[in-house]
């Protein structure tokens, strides 16, 4: 018997049972369902933390912190000839009685000595009195830092080519606004102004002025960057030494970026650095842990749709067995007819591949159709604009109906097997 | 021509074995119309059985067309009845959902008939048998005598040698069952198939050319009716 017709003859005995094949293959539709769905999710959520981490942080930088030490294992009790840590006033705010190991600048010195390492940037993040245009309102600002030229930052107004000028900055749409540029792009090329005030000496206090280079705008993506004004390494310096020089907490740093010659060298430099007693995460650690956790969720969400593939398969032997117990006769006419056993077994293995399609195509198909419908919604719900949050992958849905095809083969083996053995003789007695 | 030599079929085990066929010794020629006659449980099926290939005898030979079919392969005997043989059942045992055409083009699947022949041969086995106008119609919208009509088409269809009908007019009225017992003998006469019919009817038995009347398992006898047709006309 040829593959096409018995394959068209196991297409017409289900649409002969169509309530009963529609039922089977709705079972199957919930774990395609479940597993298109999640597999969309995982896809997607990984597109877009990758878009996230490569906003927020570049390739060719490795950030660096001092090794903490083990965090306190319950109430420490205090030293009365113990020195005052430098954590205690400069990292108060991470207090909890955890302390906090800083760089230092012979730590930033032992660092940039290191191979591939073309130079050590600590956050400065000075914290600078406010931000005004000549005469204008004063605004606080609360975060202020050093512009990385791998970061991909999305402009409202103006654009930036490399690196910054020492005396240029960039603004944040909010904060160009705030300051009195209606249009964001009346902003570029307009001077604004930093009000600095050393900390250590008591009244001292500068003005530096900065030309807008660009206004950023806000994004789905970065968090980091975008709300901050950005200036220059050499600026931020210049700034942190001025405010911060005799305090404290000055040349004390939680965490420095390495910023390194080439993006492949990365993995080694950070080995050299944990090597050398530093804590060390590079962009691809960044989105691995991102990722691992999309990844634990991802593998839940299929393993629910495989429980209710496995549900289906019972449902897919028990149909198959009343359908071979429905068809005696035929099966006994087919067989007297000068069918061979292995065509009847394959009729039957066909039902059931057919109904493994139907239950996969169905599954898949409504699930593409609810991810497209509810992919604007979560974007807008989520504020991300333009991105799809459930993303289909064509190779992925076919594997998926593929998949459940064979799943629904290998349960229909048992009836098939049944009704291959069936003796036609007993199956035509009528009496 | 059909040799059956020895055939001896038993069901059961042991005390309650149950002689089916006892010593069968039979010849059919080919083209000839036979009946199988005898009452119910005297093993005329069980012989029908044996000699298309359906049973296995455990003991004797079927020797069709100088080769004995006890002695091929499941696999060879399926394709010597996909090939040679056609039946017609009492219950028809036709495929209520399916179409006509359906229906008739089964045994041309089995036998791996080539799609561009299939078609003409469906519809001159509708033709013969008066049903062509039905082809596309469902088989469960037929009437009985229609069903079995369309019987004897799928029997037909593959231009068999052998027909084998297992009482092919017991569940229809005398009218319907003449018209199809003429459309069998005259497609036996025309093309000179052997037609093998399985019936408790004597008169239809009597009808065929060959009556081996069964009885136990045995053969009680062979009466040549066109012998005695000849000797009515002689005398």
């Amino acid at each position: 018997m040829k593959l096409i017709d018995t394959i068209n003859r196991a297409g017409r005995s289900l649409k002969n049972a169509k309530a009963r094949t529609l039922l089977t293959s709705l079972a199957i539709g919930v774990g395609a369902f479940t597993i298109t769905l999640s597999l969309a999710a995982g896809e997607g959520g990984r597109d877009y933390t990758d878009q996230i981490v490569s906003a927020n942080s570049d390739v060719k930088e490795i950030v660096v912190t001092q090794k903490q030490p083990e965090a306190s294992t319950g109430p420490r009790e205090f030293e009365e000839s113990g020195a005052i840590q430098p954590g205690a006033s400069a990292g108060g705010a991470f207090g909890g009685g955890a302390e906090i190991a800083f760089l230092t600048r012979n730590d930033l010195t032992a660092i940039e000595k290191l191979d591939n390492v073309e130079a050590v940037i600590p956050n400065y993040s000075p914290q600078v009195t406010y931000l005004t245009t000549d005469g204008g309102k004063k605004f606080v600002v609360e975060s202020l830092s050093a512009f990385t030229p791998g970061l991909a930052l999305e402009f409202a107004a103006g654009s930036v080519d490399g690196a910054l000028a020492d005396n240029e900055i960039i603004l944040s749409e909010e904060y160009a606004k705030a300051l009195g540029f209606e249009n964001v792009a009346d902003a570029v090329g307009k001077t604004v102004e930093i009000r600095a005030d050393a900390l250590a000496k008591l009244g001292e206090s500068k003005l530096v002025p900065f030309t807008v280079k660009a206004v950023s705008s806000k994004s789905g993506l970065a968090f980091r960057a975008q709300g901050s004004q950005l200036i220059s390494d050499n600026a931020a310096r210049d700034l942190y030494v001025y405010i911060n020089e005799g305090t404290r907490s000055y040349d004390k740093f939680i965490l420095a970026s390495v910023r390194i010659s080439e993006a492949n060298k990365a993995e080694e430099v950070k080995e050299a650095l944990v090597a050398k007693g530093y804590e060390a995460q590079t962009a691809a650690d960044i989105l691995g842990t991102v990722n691992t956790f999309i990844n634990v969720l991802q593998g839940i969400l299929i393993g629910f749709g495989a429980l209710a593939v496995l549900t289906s398969v019972f449902g897919i032997i028990n149909t198959q067995y009343i359908s071979v117990l429905e068809r005696t006769q035929q099966i006994g006419l087919m067989k007297a007819l000068g069918m061979r056993r292995r065509d009847v077994g394959r009729l039957f293995k066909l039902e059931a591949a057919w109904i493994g399609f139907l239950g996969g195509a169905l599954g898949s198909g409504l699930a593409v159709l609810a991810g497209v419908i509810a992919n604007p919604a979560i974007s807008n719900a989520l504020n991300l604009d333009g991105i799809h949050l459930l993303s289909f992958n064509p190779l992925a849905v076919a594997g998926v109906v593929v998949g459940l095809m064979i799943v629904a083969v290998v349960s229909g083996i048992a009836p098939s097997r049944k009704a291959a053995k069936l003796d036609p003789i007993e199956a035509l007695r009528t009496e | 021509m059909i040799e059956l030599k020895n055939i001896t079929k038993t069901y059961g085990k042991k005390q309650n074995a149950f002689l089916a066929l006892d010593n069968i010794n039979l010849t059919i020629p080919s083209g000839a119309s036979v009946a199988i006659l005898g009452k119910s449980g005297s093993g005329k099926s069980t012989l029908m059985h044996a000699m298309s290939g359906l049973d296995r005898p455990e003991q004797g030979e079927v020797i069709i067309d100088g080769e004995d079919i006890l002695k091929l392969r499941t696999k060879q005997v399926d394709q010597f009845r996909a090939q040679k043989i056609g039946f017609i059942f009492q219950s028809f045992f036709v495929q209520a959902n399916e179409t006509v055409s359906d229906n008739v083009s089964l045994p041309l699947e089995i036998a791996d008939v080539s799609f561009s022949t299939r078609k003409q041969k469906i519809r001159a086995a509708l033709e013969s048998v008066d049903l062509l106008e039905k082809i596309n119609s469902k088989a469960k919208n037929l009437s009985g005598g229609q069903k079995q009509r369309l019987a004897v088409a799928r029997a037909i269809v593959n231009e068999p040698q052998i027909i084998f009908a297992d009482e092919p007019t017991g569940n229809l009225d005398s009218v319907t069952g003449d018209k199809v017992e003429a459309m069998l003998f005259g497609y036996n006469k025309k093309n000179g198939v052997t037609l093998i019919i399985v019936t408790h009817d004597p008169d239809l038995a009597s009808k065929c050319d060959i009556q081996v009347n069964i009885k136990d398992g045995r053969v009680e006898s062979v009466v040549d009716n066109k012998e005695i047709a000849a000797e009515k006309v002689g005398a």
